[in-house]
């Protein structure tokens, strides 16, 4: 009887050794050493450790403004937006309020634009030369135009555009709560208001610290919104990282900046995973039923609720509607924010179409978030394979963790980490210069879609079947056969997903691509970003509004296919 | 057939089986039965290849193939919720062995028909997608997957613990017909004891790592080796010390009343005299469960409270109350 090979003296693969030296190679050159440069070029500039730049921090009178105005706007925010948020949901998932449904899509606008996009239209009604700014001049002849200007105007803005969380997550959570718990409250005698405060709210609180704590965060890493209805009166800390790493004398206080922000995202996460760590609120029964909407019982109670609920309703549609409105008008119906059926015209679509110039910036963003989105998902279903084949082995846990590093990072911290260490020849980048280049803004997307790439898709391994695969090996498979026939068809529509969404978001972005956006191939976010800083040319409006609504289009389409369809089971966290 | 020698399997410090001996015969029917995380799944695994035991060999017809990776085992194998693919369609499932052998196409159609007709499959159904099929229909997919490359073996992991009861009883015996018509060797995994009855040829009964007994089911049900056996499979009364030195007065028996004596509920009698060498021992009703099929008495003799089941035939009927004489036979009980 001949002894058959044994299990553990299968040969070296080298097809894994060079994945493992890819892997190796990716955290350091991509996600670790950039960082760690920032921090060297700020406190080793001299050859030895120094505390000057931040002297130079408390002495800047402009940098200490900025983070002061961060650590006001971020607990404010948290708070209007957590009031906001909870009464989305109560409105769309809890009360019965008439045309919630119509509510609810309003409500969700967020979810199909955002960034400078959202800004430019809540700037188009609210600003100086704005629709409603308008409208109140006639009333009050000597009110000042630009009263949408600073800490009210930024909080105003973010307030209504930082829900999408909220009526993500925490409507999941609503849809949660089982009814029979309001059953059981209401057959004892509790009263509509408490019931909500003490039974269905509770449930909802584990979801709800998360959200706002990642509000919170929203909040600090702010940039288009003070960037654009801030004033000179309230920066952040984004918009001024920006500026200071635009001039070569302040450089230093841009990346101490970053790091302070990076520290405080930093600490927020961890009391974030800290309170995920204690769990949700598991449903003990066994039955469990649907909520059924809860009419508010007290009549003026409930008129005035659902007065609320469409003054919310109109807040949040109004700039979509404009948008799109105002992109089939032309340049003088812009002009003066005037609509009439005579104005409606396709010259601004036509506009887009015939100029190189003016959709060059959306094929250049088109060509880089689908570039990226591929590449990040190959990267990372890669890495969870290997995760998953080698659960418990140091190397594959500490190669996970690398993964989620950006995560812990604000965006501009990311991209100055990169534009600082890539604007010189670094041997562990082939001694290539990358500022400047194509390719570093694909870098750049790349790593800030990491992370959420990353818990997405291993969650969809985890979740997998694991007798799918010993079936696979039983009947003769081998590993990558197993992996490209069996385990790869069933992830693929979540993958997918993943990757539309990140599309999506790349597709809008600006925080990342103000930094390191290749000055031939700007941006969409960039582009937008020029043409709305003179909210008075009209062309330029048209322009802007004709993006957004293509961009609203691609959104809606991928929103559609990802949580509206089939996609449901897929994608939810 | 199949032999297992001293296999020991340990995860980190647990020691999840040891000493395991099985033969399993050619054609055999052979059931692992025991509570959960009793080392049946594990053994069954080891079989298949997916655990590396410790100690000890697996051995199929003559061949040592303990260290034999999964893949190249050929161990036919059902799972429990059957693992189908559920990205192919049936036939693709069903095909998907035979593609990875890189079987010639006409050759792998013949197969896969021919294998889809034996477990009655119909053409459409191989078309579709395996979600679209019923209970009933998944398990004959699984089970035309795991025997379409010829295996020696098949094995079962509790294939029908996921269903309700009445398609558990309707799938157990479309099982039991498939295996008699392949006359394949069959190691079945369950912790239902009556599916281990009702199936096996023999069944081997684990209990923390270890084997409590390998016999048929009528061995393993009437002649428990173990305290264990006798508890884990179907109903019984343990009597109490009153209650043996009733039985020894009464007949010649010299049971020793520290000892563990069991009985099972079958085996005892209400009000039948003509028992010849049993015990008439005076007992009370003191509870009644009607099943139709059956009733099952509680009665309490000698101060212990003791079950016993009577056919429902429409001569035994007792109520709660009456005084009646209960008979139990010495050469019914298991002794430990």
């Amino acid at each position: 009887m001949t002894r058959p090979v044994s299990l553990q003296k299968r040969p070296i693969s080298w097809g894994k050794v060079l994945i493992m030296v890819f892997f190796t190679w990716f955290v350091l050159a991509c996600l670790v050493l950039p960082n760690l440069n920032l921090i060297r070029q700020v406190f080793f500039s001299e050859g030895g450790l120094t505390i000057k730049p931040f002297q130079k921090l408390l002495k800047s009178k402009r940098a200490m403004k900025a983070l002061r105005n961060s650590f006001v706007l971020a607990p404010t925010l948290s708070l209007t937006v957590g009031l906001v948020g909870i009464s989305l949901v109560l409105i769309t998932e809890y009360f019965d309020i008439k045309g919630s449904a119509v509510l609810r899509l309003g409500y969700m606008t967020t979810l199909i634009y955002g960034g400078v996009t959202l800004v430019s239209g809540y700037k188009f009604i609210y600003g100086d030369s704005g629709v409603l700014t308008q409208l109140l001049i006639q009333l009050f002849p000597n009110m000042n135009i630009k009263w949408f200007q600073g800490y009210g105007a930024v909080l105003f803005v973010m307030t209504f555009s930082c829900t999408s969380n909220h009526m993500i997550f925490l409507r999941n959570a609503m849809r949660t709560v089982d009814f029979q718990t309001v059953e059981a409250a209401r057959n004892m005698g509790a009263s509509q208001w408490r019931i909500l405060t003490r039974v269905v709210l509770p449930v909802m609180l584990p979801s709800l610290f998360a959200v706002t704590i990642l509000t919170f965060i929203t909040g600090l890493s702010a940039m288009s919104a003070p960037m654009m209805v801030g004033g000179t009166n309230f920066q952040t800390i984004n918009p001024m990282i920006k500026d200071f790493a635009n001039t070569q004398t302040s450089k230093d206080l841009a990346i101490i900046l970053a790091l302070i922000l990076g520290l405080a995202t930093m600490l927020l996460i961890l009391v974030m995973s800290r309170i995920e760590k204690r769990g949700h609120y598991m449903s003990v029964s066994k039955a469990k039923t649907k909520i059924v909407k809860q009419k508010i019982n007290n009549p003026v109670v409930n008129v005035l609720v659902h007065i609320y609920a469409y003054a919310l309703f109109i807040i949040y549609v109004m700039p979509v509607v404009l948008i799109i409105l105002f992109s089939f008008t032309d340049s003088k119906s812009i002009a003066l924010r005037q609509l009439s059926f005579s104005s409606f015209t396709l010259e601004n679509y036509k506009y887009l179409i015939e100029s190189l110039s003016n959709y060059k910036p959306f094929v250049v963003s088109i060509v880089y978030s689908a570039l990226a989105a591929l590449i990040v998902g190959s990267i990372v279903v890669i890495a969870c394979r290997l995760i998953q084949k080698n659960r418990g082995k140091k190397i594959f846990t500490t190669l996970e963790y690398s993964m989620m590093i950006p995560w812990l990072l604000p965006t501009t911290m990311i991209a100055l980490g990169l534009m600082m260490t890539f604007n010189v020849k670094q041997p562990y980048m082939f001694n290539q210069v990358l500022t400047g280049t194509l390719l570093i803004l694909l870098i750049g997307y790349v790593i800030v879609k990491l992370p959420f790439t990353m818990r997405m898709t291993k969650a969809a391994f985890f979740g997998l079947d694991d007798a799918l695969e010993d079936a696979s090996k039983n009947l003769g498979a081998g590993e990558l056969y197993t992996f490209r026939r069996v385990i790869f068809p069933v992830l693929l529509p979540t993958v997918m997903a993943i990757a539309a969404l990140n599309f999506n978001g790349l597709l809008q972005d600006y925080d990342m691509s103000a930094f390191l956006y290749h000055p031939l191939n700007k941006t969409l976010g960039v582009q937008i970003k020029s043409l709305t800083d003179d909210m008075g040319n009209p062309n330029g409006l048209a322009l802007t509004f004709v993006y957004a609504v293509l961009m609203m289009i691609i959104s809606s389409v991928v929103l559609y296919f990802v949580y509206g369809r089939g996609g449901k089971d897929n994608m939810k966290e | 057939m199949i032999q297992l020698k001293d296999i020991g399997v340990k995860f980190g410090d647990f020691q999840a089986l040891k000493d395991i001996n099985i033969h399993v015969k050619e054609g055999e029917f052979f059931t692992f039965l025991g509570p959960s995380g009793c080392g049946k799944t594990t053994t069954l695994r080891t079989i298949t290849g997916f655990i590396d035991p410790c100690e000890g060999t697996v051995v199929v017809k003559g061949e040592d193939i303990t260290h034999v990776p999964v893949e190249q085992r050929n161990i036919g194998m059902v799972f429990q919720n059957y693992a189908l693919f559920p990205t192919m369609t049936v036939y693709e499932n069903i095909a998907f062995g035979l593609r990875v052998k890189k079987v010639p196409k006409d050759e792998l159609d013949k197969r896969v028909r021919e294998m889809a007709a034996k477990v009655e499959l119909t053409d459409q159904q191989l078309m579709r997608k395996v979600a679209e099929l019923s209970g009933g229909q998944q398990q004959r997919v699984a089970i035309a997957r795991a025997l379409v490359t010829k295996p020696a073996i098949m094995c079962l992991d509790e294939p029908l613990s996921n269903l309700d009861a009445k398609l558990r009883v309707q799938l157990r015996n479309e099982l039991k017909e498939l295996q008699a018509k392949f006359g394949i060797t069959t190691i079945y995994v369950t912790h239902d004891q009556e599916e281990a009855l009702t199936l096996s040829d023999n069944i081997a009964v684990f209990n923390k790592g270890v084997i409590e007994q390998i016999g048929t089911p009528y061995e393993i049900y009437n002649n428990s080796a173990t305290e264990f056996v006798c508890n884990f499979i179907g109903d019984i009364n343990k009597l109490e010390a009153d209650i043996i030195k009733e039985i020894n007065a009464q007949t010649n028996a010299k049971l020793d009343p520290s000892k563990a004596t069991y009985v099972r509920l079958e085996r005892i009698h209400v009000n039948e005299e003509d028992i010849p060498g049993a015990a008439q021992i005076k007992g009370e009703v003191i509870g009644r469960e009607y099943y139709g099929l059956y009733i099952k008495f509680m009665l309490k003799v000698c101060g212990q409270v003791i079950k016993c089941i009577e056919k429902n035939d429409g001569t035994k009927f007792f109520d709660v109350g009456e005084t009646v004489n209960v008979a139990i036979s010495p050469d019914n009980l298991m002794v430990y």
